[in-house]
């Protein structure tokens, strides 16, 4: 099958290269005022386009077998960003870094799947991916991903981490692929993409519309961060106390929601 | 003697009522004259079976294409602890780069019961609103609370920012594009009746908190895509007309007892009784039909056959009512112009108008008329 | 509209069939015109889906996005496009005529003439052009050099529609509602089944009838570009499903061709239709407008124009605006001229009267102040049955002689008398005593545009001199998605 799918994108590609050149040659053939000339044109063309359409008809699946099994690729980039983030980041990232091919939809289900598999054998794995807890209810916040071998204060969310989450989280990127260049070695497009994307929302962060400057994103974020660090800390501090004396040991980690409360009161 | 409410129910029967929410309350203040819209809304009646049943399915639906646009825009624009709202919030609102905090209030520890979560966002605003110090600033999925004809409605804004020291703004997230600074006026227009409502349910709120509601502040930020691509712009709009006409028909239906103390007393609007009972039970309640009504009332279609039944110069629209002086048929108009009814005196001057531009109608169309008629 | 159309609305009502409002036709209508039927995805800005295309009724092009999503199928598409609009377009400039006069110039004897279902295909051709005419062929994001090319070419005829009476892009419903009045409303009129189904109901059936049937999206899908919220949910959504897995674009093709096809009929329908109804007096001059405009675009592009800014600059959005509205006068002074129907309506508001010359003094001569000899100023007396609403003094216009000026002298029941102030060459000047005669306040226009400040002259109050628009990296690479 693998080998069927390189043929025809092999040839599909030499087709549309071939089309876009036919394209161009009428274009010129009809500024030349050849007419004879565009009507061959055109009739190749209508050949490769058909031709192009039958080399399209067999099923191609993408083959690609990923390199690691997902929780471990969500672990990865969760180590990278070094917060509680949300599946669409962890799957940026992933895709930036690491080449990986994680869906949105493959998260929502292994993060049952955890729950589920610590319950049955608590600590069974060197880590668990869990829910990252709101300051307020302990509860869990909704779509943030964290990993169970952070300090609880890290897991926490209180009202301004989300935005120290994301500055922190630019630092992170920006410092990974400062690191992957300083190693002789390159980035991806899709990283420079990602800082860019991120720096756009950093004030001072970017200039003009090309890719973003990874030290400029640094010194930039962190001049936002200082104001916000402290209060944000001492919030996440004051809610992890409160966690470690209050929560037993599964709630800790997947959160005291009022769903999970009466679960395990059953 | 019964109480509206219990009128309202009973001309229902055992159905379970309809939420009313956003859209429907702002179709609401579109045809503000229209009784048997206010009475059906009132009563919960879900027109759309109503319609049906008489007959007359409005096509009405959403593209699965839109509604996912809609859902991804709006996640986009909230993503990374809402990055691109705080950048265009410090734009628009000049918010401050401490003015950071969030809270999300789409459930209360896990649980998302409405009561809950708007008991929740009232504290929440309270807090905000006395407390300057620890204040939050963004309040996303808030849920608002408004009676409407003696029921409660939720109502659920996009976002609710707060300025310290300043006021709290509606912020609509949508997902229509602003192309080089112009949108579609449609679009705005709609995007401002439904923020309207939130402003207007936010006011209310503030004022059952004992806390000024001129702190709710009547312009929203709308945010939108710019241009083609999918980046977040944002602008201020000013709602306070909508705001004003959302008023007038809202306390309209809070009148509703008026409408409905005209209507016999055993009236159902039942979906057990035959197509023909229902359409006369319906009737018993005038409607205010216009063409307008069509994209964006469940029971146009119904209406508007009646209309058209009539030969009522409503199914024509607005500037042909206008241009033909206030006669209510075609017939009136024709059978003025060919001399076969008398005009009463308030329709005087447009008999003579009328007549004459028979006369010289006739002149240019008569020959035609024959050639079609061969 | 007006109370003739309100009028001919009722009686359409009564008749069971659309009536006239126009004895001739107000637009020019091209031998080898292209029908042009864009489709696009909700909830998108400008996404194309598809399209169907073509000169020929028998032999539509079917151009289809089968993931609209996805940048590249969309350039892909606008290059197809391309490869059939712009020989159509550009296949005009060729054999030309000199003008002669104050200006002289050439001007190519035929000119593209592209007809949409209405004014939401109008809007879209507008953001399908503002969409693809700043991309370049080179750089990050290359575009087949087809692709900008096409969009100048839409964003011409989009800015054609905005001065009236221009027959360069035609939305169909709306030329078919100036000739027309159905027993809908205005609002129903832009359906395009509906329209035709009031104008042609098939026998045995009334314009009602025929209109209630055609609203069903299944028989009769929106002529687009927005598709109907239920195919999508149930068609087009599996359609796309399908392509995404297989890479076929087959079940998007045949799901687009059912959406597509009717409204096919429905437009070359709507030209034979337009077809039937002899051509208006002075729509040839406004087409060698219409034509000359083309030429100019033809020769632009031809010296490397670069694409239209984003914004007009003040000074010319003043002349703009200032041309649109010159461009509506005579456009609507013109089709009364033209048309005794048209007319109707201005004759019952009391802009306009006709009636028969019952007195001439063809001799008359006066003393302008100032003047040292009495010059000719013969008087017309007028009986008319319309109810005249002018004052006198009022500069008035005789249809019968276009150039010719007068002056409403004194009005007294149904008895007007018209002083005729030019163009008084022996006898063609002058109506004899019972002659047909109608005279209006309506202005044919064709006056000198007034000076306005160039570029450099800007006011201040205005943004002072602008920068010439310049399209930037940004403008080619912006994203489309």
């Amino acid at each position: 099958m693998g080998q069927l799918v390189g043929c025809v994108t092999v040839e599909l590609d030499d087709l549309e290269e071939r089309i876009t050149e036919l394209r161009g040659e009428i274009r010129l053939a009809k500024a030349g005022g050849d007419d004879a000339k565009v009507r061959r044109l055109r009739a190749e063309l209508r050949k490769a386009e058909r031709a192009w359409d039958d080399a399209l008809e067999p099923d191609f699946e993408p083959d690609d077998v990923p390199l690691l099994p997902i929780r471990e690729q969500v672990h990865q980039a969760l180590t990278l960003l070094g917060v509680p983030s949300a599946t669409k980041m962890i799957v940026a990232v992933n895709e930036a870094f690491f080449a990986g091919r994680v869906t949105t939809t493959q998260l929502t289900s292994l993060r049952r799947d955890e729950e589920k598999s610590f319950r049955s054998s608590p600590y069974a794995r060197p880590y668990y991916l869990c829910p990252a807890l709101t300051a307020e209810l302990l509860s869990p916040a909704r779509g943030l991903l964290a990993i169970s071998t952070w300090p609880m204060d890290v897991r926490i969310i209180g009202p301004l981490s989300p935005r120290t989450g994301f500055l922190t989280s630019a630092i992170r990127v920006a410092e990974h692929i400062t690191r992957l260049t300083g190693a002789g070695g390159d980035a991806s497009t899709e990283a420079y993409r990602l800082l860019t994307r991120m720096a756009r929302n950093i004030p001072g962060a970017t200039e003009g519309f090309g890719r973003a400057d990874p030290a400029r994103v640094i010194s930039a974020a962190d001049a936002e961060l200082v104001v916000h660090l402290e209060s944000d800390r001492r919030h996440r501090r004051e809610a992890a106390e409160r966690a470690t004396a209050r929560l037993n040991e599964v709630t800790r980690l997947f959160g005291a929601g009022l769903k999970t409360a009466s679960r395990s009161a059953s | 003697m019964s109480t509206p409410n219990h009128r309202l129910d009973a001309l229902r029967g055992d159905a379970a009522p309809v939420d009313h929410n956003a859209r429907t309350i702002a179709a609401l203040a579109g045809n503000p004259g229209c009784d048997r819209r206010a009475v059906l809304d009132a009563a919960g009646i879900h027109k759309q079976n109503t319609a049906v049943h008489l007959g007359h399915p409005a096509p009405f639906g959403q593209s699965p294409f839109a509604l996912a646009r809609a859902r991804s825009f709006e996640e986009l624009v909230k993503a990374d602890g809402c990055a691109h709202l705080l950048r265009l919030l410090r734009d628009t609102l000049g918010l401050s780069i401490p003015e950071v905090a969030y809270t999300d209030i789409a459930d209360v520890g896990g649980n998302a019961a409405h009561q809950l979560r708007h008991t929740h966002t009232r504290a929440e605003l309270r807090r905000a609103a006395e407390d300057d110090e620890r204040s939050c600033t963004l309040f996303d999925h808030p849920l608002l609370k408004l009676p409407v004809a003696g029921h409660e409605v939720y109502l659920e804004p996009a976002v609710i920012a707060f300025q310290i020291g300043g006021r709290f703004h509606i912020v609509e997230i949508k997902s229509f594009a602003i192309i080089d600074e112009t949108a579609d006026s449609a679009q705005v227009a709609a995007a401002s009746r439904l923020s309207a409502l939130y402003v207007y349910a936010l006011k209310a709120l503030f004022e059952a908190e004992g806390i000024d509601p001129d702190r709710v502040s009547h312009e929203v930020v709308l945010v939108c895509p710019k241009d083609f691509a999918n980046h977040p712009t944002a602008t201020l709009l000013d709602v306070r007309q909508q705001l004003a006409s959302l008023r007038r028909q809202l306390s309209r239906l809070t009148g509703i007892d008026r409408i409905l103390d005209r209507l016999p007393p055993d009236l159902s609007f039942t979906l057990d009784q035959s197509p023909a009972e229902l359409a006369r039970a319906i009737r018993t309640v005038e409607a205010r039909y216009a063409p307008e009504c069509l994209s964006s009332c469940e029971m146009a279609y119904f209406c508007r056959a009646d209309a058209r039944a009539c030969g009522s110069l409503d199914a024509l629209g607005r500037t042909t009512r206008d241009d033909l002086g206030g006669l209510e048929s075609v017939d009136a108009v024709l059978d003025l112009v060919g001399g076969d009814l008398l005009a009463s005196p308030e329709h005087a001057e447009i008999l003579g108008q009328l007549r004459h531009v028979g006369a010289i109608y006739g002149e240019h169309t008569e020959a035609k008329a024959v050639a079609w008629a061969s | 509209m007006g109370i003739v159309t309100s009028y001919a609305r009722a009686l359409a009502v009564r008749e069971g069939r659309a009536q006239p409002i126009a004895t001739v036709r107000h637009l020019h209508l091209s031998a080898r015109p292209m029908v042009f039927i864009p489709l696009k995805l909700a909830g998108e800005a400008a996404a194309p889906l598809g399209a169907m295309v073509g000169t020929d009724p028998a032999d539509p092009r079917l151009l289809v996005v089968p993931q609209p999503r996805n940048r590249d199928l969309r350039f892909a598409f606008m290059a197809e496009l391309a490869q059939i609009m712009l020989p159509y377009i550009e296949g005009f400039a060729t054999a030309t005529e000199t003008v002669t006069g104050r200006n002289e110039r050439e001007r190519y004897l035929d000119a593209p003439q592209i007809l949409v279902p209405g004014g939401r295909a109008i809007e879209f051709v507008r953001l399908l052009g503002r969409s693809t005419r700043f991309r370049r062929t080179d750089g990050p994001y290359p575009v087949d050099p087809s692709v900008p090319v096409l969009g100048q070419w839409l964003t011409f005829l989009y800015e054609r529609t905005e001065f009236a009476g221009s027959s360069a892009l035609v939305p169909v419903t709306e030329a078919l509602a100036l000739h027309w009045a159905t027993g809908q409303s205005p609002l129903e009129d832009a359906n395009l089944a509906t329209l035709l189904a009031w104008i042609s109901p098939p026998p045995g059936l009334t314009g009602q009838e025929a209109a209630a049937a055609a609203e069903n999206p299944l028989d009769w899908p929106p002529a687009g570009p927005d598709t109907d919220p239920g195919f999508d949910a149930q068609v087009l959504q599996h359609a796309i499903r399908a392509y995404d897995a297989s890479g076929s674009p087959a079940l998007v093709r045949q799901a687009l061709r059912t959406q597509l096809e009717p409204t096919w009929r429905l437009m070359w329908q709507a030209v034979d239709q337009l077809r039937g109804l002899p051509e208006a007096a002075s729509v040839a001059e406004r087409w060698a407008f219409d034509r000359d405009q083309y030429t100019r675009e033809v020769a632009r592009l031809a010296d490397g124009g670069p694409p239209r800014g984003r914004r007009d600059q003040a000074g010319p959005a003043a002349i703009r605006l200032w041309d649109m509205e010159a461009a509506q006068q005579t456009y609507d002074a013109q089709r009364a001229y033209d048309d005794p129907l048209v007319m109707t309506e201005h004759r019952a508001t009391g802009k306009a009267f006709t009636g028969e010359a019952v007195h001439v003094d063809a001799d008359r001569r006066i003393l302008l102040p100032g003047g040292k000899k009495p010059v000719p100023r013969p008087l017309v007396t007028v009986r008319t049955g319309d109810p005249v609403r002018l004052t006198p003094g009022k500069k008035v216009f005789s249809v019968h002689r276009r150039k010719q000026s007068a002056e409403i002298v004194e009005i007294d029941g149904d008895i007007v008398v018209v002083q005729l102030n030019d163009q008084l060459a022996k006898g063609a000047g002058v109506p004899t005593a019972g002659d047909a005669v109608c005279f209006t306040e309506l202005d044919l226009g064709g006056r000198i545009r007034p000076g306005f400040p160039t570029g450099e002259e800007t006011p201040w109050t205005h943004g002072g001199p602008p920068a010439a628009y310049v399209p930037t990296d940004e403008d080619a690479v912006e994203a489309w998605s």
